[in-house]
């Protein structure tokens, strides 16, 4: 009986140990495929089933707002459906490029774009956009459908509500949102905020199951401009008016507060609506007031008189002879447009005579009218807070060659932009102090306003030579001189016209039926509350000189934004610009 | 086997801890359950907040639409019959009359 115990024992303990020793090789081996799964496969598995489960996407931050000067919205963002196709396991290419065919009418997708869609369908893509920021109704059209694997995602899509005002300060957004061009792209590090991230959950089959957000997105900062819609609208429509009226290439305007260099109008024609943006053709995103070098013409004079006064080398009662109505200068001939006979300092700027010009530029020779002109900052950008700024042409006084101390003093040999020759005039208009452009106010971050204090001012020239060019000579332009046109009832104005002949690029000579028509000033002359300049590019018909064709632009701007601003007009001294008397019981 | 007896007191503690117990999980469950209950209030609620945030500012875009200079003037114009003031209009002031109030 023991014996019989004793063999069923040592089977058990044999079966056992046999089953034990099975048991503890299923599970080594499984502990190897386990070690091989979780640790040597382990980043490639990892990824696999991320990919398949879960995909990783950005959330586009709101865009900041954009205000003009009085909290008018001039550009924001707002939510836009955007139609997107995300493939299952059991979607065949077939189907999913027959919903995108569905999908064609409903918002417009032209041949182009449905060839791009199907490229990405046979790509395996596993995420493809079918149309994006279209319109809630859309939306709501392609909801109805409640077609497999499209789905509808919110985007943030800039929309400009004033249409084409100011495109050219704001410039415009692509389609992923971001600044392509004007204060757009200058601040859009601030206005873009933070992008957040999301994860996508998706099932088996990938099927979108669950949505879930990583980092949240910062909304952008908010931008206060230094533009006035109102004074931009008129800015825009006078400008627009004349380029039409002159068959112009193009023109531009820009209007200032010279005290404290804050733009409040920049304009261009042709435009385009932000909107749409880009516009075709591309080029009429370029911002003439800032990116266009021109020769200046009679503009420039500013200059030569400003540093004859402040060089002391001519008194204001001196008189020049220009009864020639030519003068030779190393073989080449400039002449004025009319014969003048002789004329005194201020009479040669008021009725623009070259020859005269040029007879003060050569007293007050090379060296000091380059420096005037580096001190007026010539040939550098001006730093207005807007990108792609050109910096104009200006060679130093090496550079220079025996024609170009007469063609500096009337405006040729030079290049500039229209903002350039307004900085300028605001120098003078400022007492000749140089205050620098700024086109945004404040920012408006989560902590609140953040003002953007105005730069220091700069003294160029002093404060005798710009009262006394004001008074006697650029208020004499206007009243009497080439810029007549300009005038306006109750205001003194002052300012300089510009015609300038355009250079022939192929020829290499000055062209005499095309110009380049301007006209800067400021109004009132005693306390200047705003000053323009305009320019138009080649206007056709007889009027092409400065006078006729800006100078009124000018004058129409400037009186309807005076009485905007409720700068009242006031009696003039003049009888000239007499014209009316408040009524008191004295006057009948 | 004997069965030890149980005490009245040893009951009470017994009964009031299976009470305790019953009631602290109880408390939990409704707690959990109202914490829950007012998570998905509040997500109701905020997201009422972001639609009404939304429509603000979509409104706030169709006023500056309508406010646009170029529509206030073409209505002044062609719906109001509005015209500029002609310069025999403009009233001047006298300069000596402002310096007086200045």
């Amino acid at each position: 009986m023991n014996d019989l115990n004793a063999g069923t024992s040592r089977r058990v303990q044999k079966r056992t140990i046999l089953m034990a020793f099975f048991f503890f090789l299923w599970f080594f081996v499984l502990t190897l495929r386990l070690i091989e799964l979780q640790v040597i496969e382990h980043p490639r598995l990892r990824a696999a089933v991320i990919r398949q489960s879960q995909s990783e996407r950005p959330i586009i931050p709101e865009r900041g707002t954009i205000y003009d000067r009085h909290g008018q919205i001039l550009a924001r963002s707002l939510p836009a459906p955007t139609v997107c196709l995300i493939p299952g396991d059991d979607d065949t290419p077939r189907d999913l490029y027959a919903r995108a065919e569905r999908l064609k009418t409903i918002v417009g997708l032209s041949a182009a774009e449905l060839q791009k869609i199907r490229l990405r369908i046979e790509n395996g893509d596993s995420y493809i956009y079918v149309k994006r920021k279209i319109n809630w109704d859309q939306a709501e059209r392609i909801a109805n459908l409640n077609l497999k694997s499209v789905y509808i995602q919110r985007e943030n899509r800039r929309f400009y509500p004033l249409g084409s005002l100011a495109a050219h300060v704001l410039g415009g957004v692509n389609i992923d949102g971001e600044g392509q061009a004007g204060v757009e792209l200058q601040y859009n590090s601030r206005l873009e905020g933070v992008k957040g991230r999301s994860l996508i959950l998706k099932d088996a089959n990938r099927r979108r199951y669950g949505w879930e957000i990583l980092k949240e997105p910062i909304s952008g900062q908010d931008l206060i401009l230094t533009i006035d819609a109102t004074i931009q609208y008129i800015a825009e429509r006078e400008l627009e008016r004349a380029v039409r009226e002159h068959e112009a290439n193009w023109g531009t305007v820009i209007v200032s507060h010279p005290a404290s260099g804050e733009i409040l109008a920049m304009a261009t024609s042709p435009t385009y609506d932000p909107n749409n943006y880009p516009p075709s053709p591309l080029e009429l995103v370029r911002n003439r007031a800032i990116q266009e070098n021109f020769e200046p013409g009679s503009m420039f004079k500013i200059v030569t008189a400003t540093a004859a006064r402040e060089a002391g080398v001519v008194g204001f009662n001196e008189v020049f002879d220009c009864r020639d109505g030519f003068v030779r200068v190393a073989g080449w001939t400039i002449s004025d447009h009319k014969k003048m006979g002789l004329l005194t300092f201020p009479e040669v700027f008021i009725h623009s005579s070259n020859v005269g010009t040029i007879r003060v530029g050569q007293r007050v020779g090379q060296e000091k009218l380059c420096r005037m002109i580096q001190d007026f900052r010539f040939g550098r950008r001006t730093g207005i807070d807007l990108p792609g700024e050109e910096a104009g042409i200006f060679h130093p006084l090496p550079g220079w060659s025996r024609t170009s101390l007469a063609a500096h003093s009337i405006g040729y040999e030079i290049s500039v932009t229209a903002v350039q020759i307004l900085q300028a005039m605001n120098i003078v208009a400022n007492g000749g102090l140089l205050v620098p452009f700024r086109i945004t106010r404040a920012g408006i971050n989560p902590t609140g306003l953040n003002p953007k204090p105005p730069e220091a001012a700069v003294r160029v020239i002093s404060e005798k030579t710009a009262s006394d060019l004001t008074r006697r000579v650029f208020e004499g332009v206007v009243s009497e001189g080439t810029g007549q046109s300009a005038r306006i009832e109750g205001f003194r104005a002052a300012g300089k016209t510009g015609t300038a002949r355009k250079l022939d690029p192929k020829l290499h000579v000055y062209m005499s039926d095309r110009h380049l028509a301007s006209f800067v000033g400021f109004v009132p002359a005693d306390r200047p509350a705003i000053s323009i300049v305009v320019v138009l590019d080649e206007p056709k018909f007889s009027y092409q000189y400065g006078g006729q064709v800006a100078a009124p632009v000018f004058r129409e701007i400037a009186r309807r934004v005076l009485l905007y601003l409720r700068e009242s007009p006031r009696l003039d001294s003049n009888p000239k610009t007499m014209i009316a008397r408040l009524q008191t019981q004295d006057t009948p | 086997m004997v069965r030890k007896k149980l005490d009245k007191k040893e009951i009470a503690t017994a009964a009031g801890c299976i009470v305790l117990a019953v009631g602290g999980l109880t408390f939990y469950v409704w707690h959990q359950a109202a914490l829950i209950q007012i998570g998905l209030q509040t997500g109701r609620l905020e997201e009422k907040i972001a639609g009404l945030k939304e429509d603000i500012q979509k409104l706030e875009m169709t006023r500056a639409a309508l406010l646009a200079p170029a529509r206030v003037d073409r209505i002044a114009r062609e719906q109001l019959m509005l015209v500029e003031p002609q310069p025999e209009q403009l009233i001047y002031e006298d300069i000596q009359t402002t310096k007086d109030h200045e």
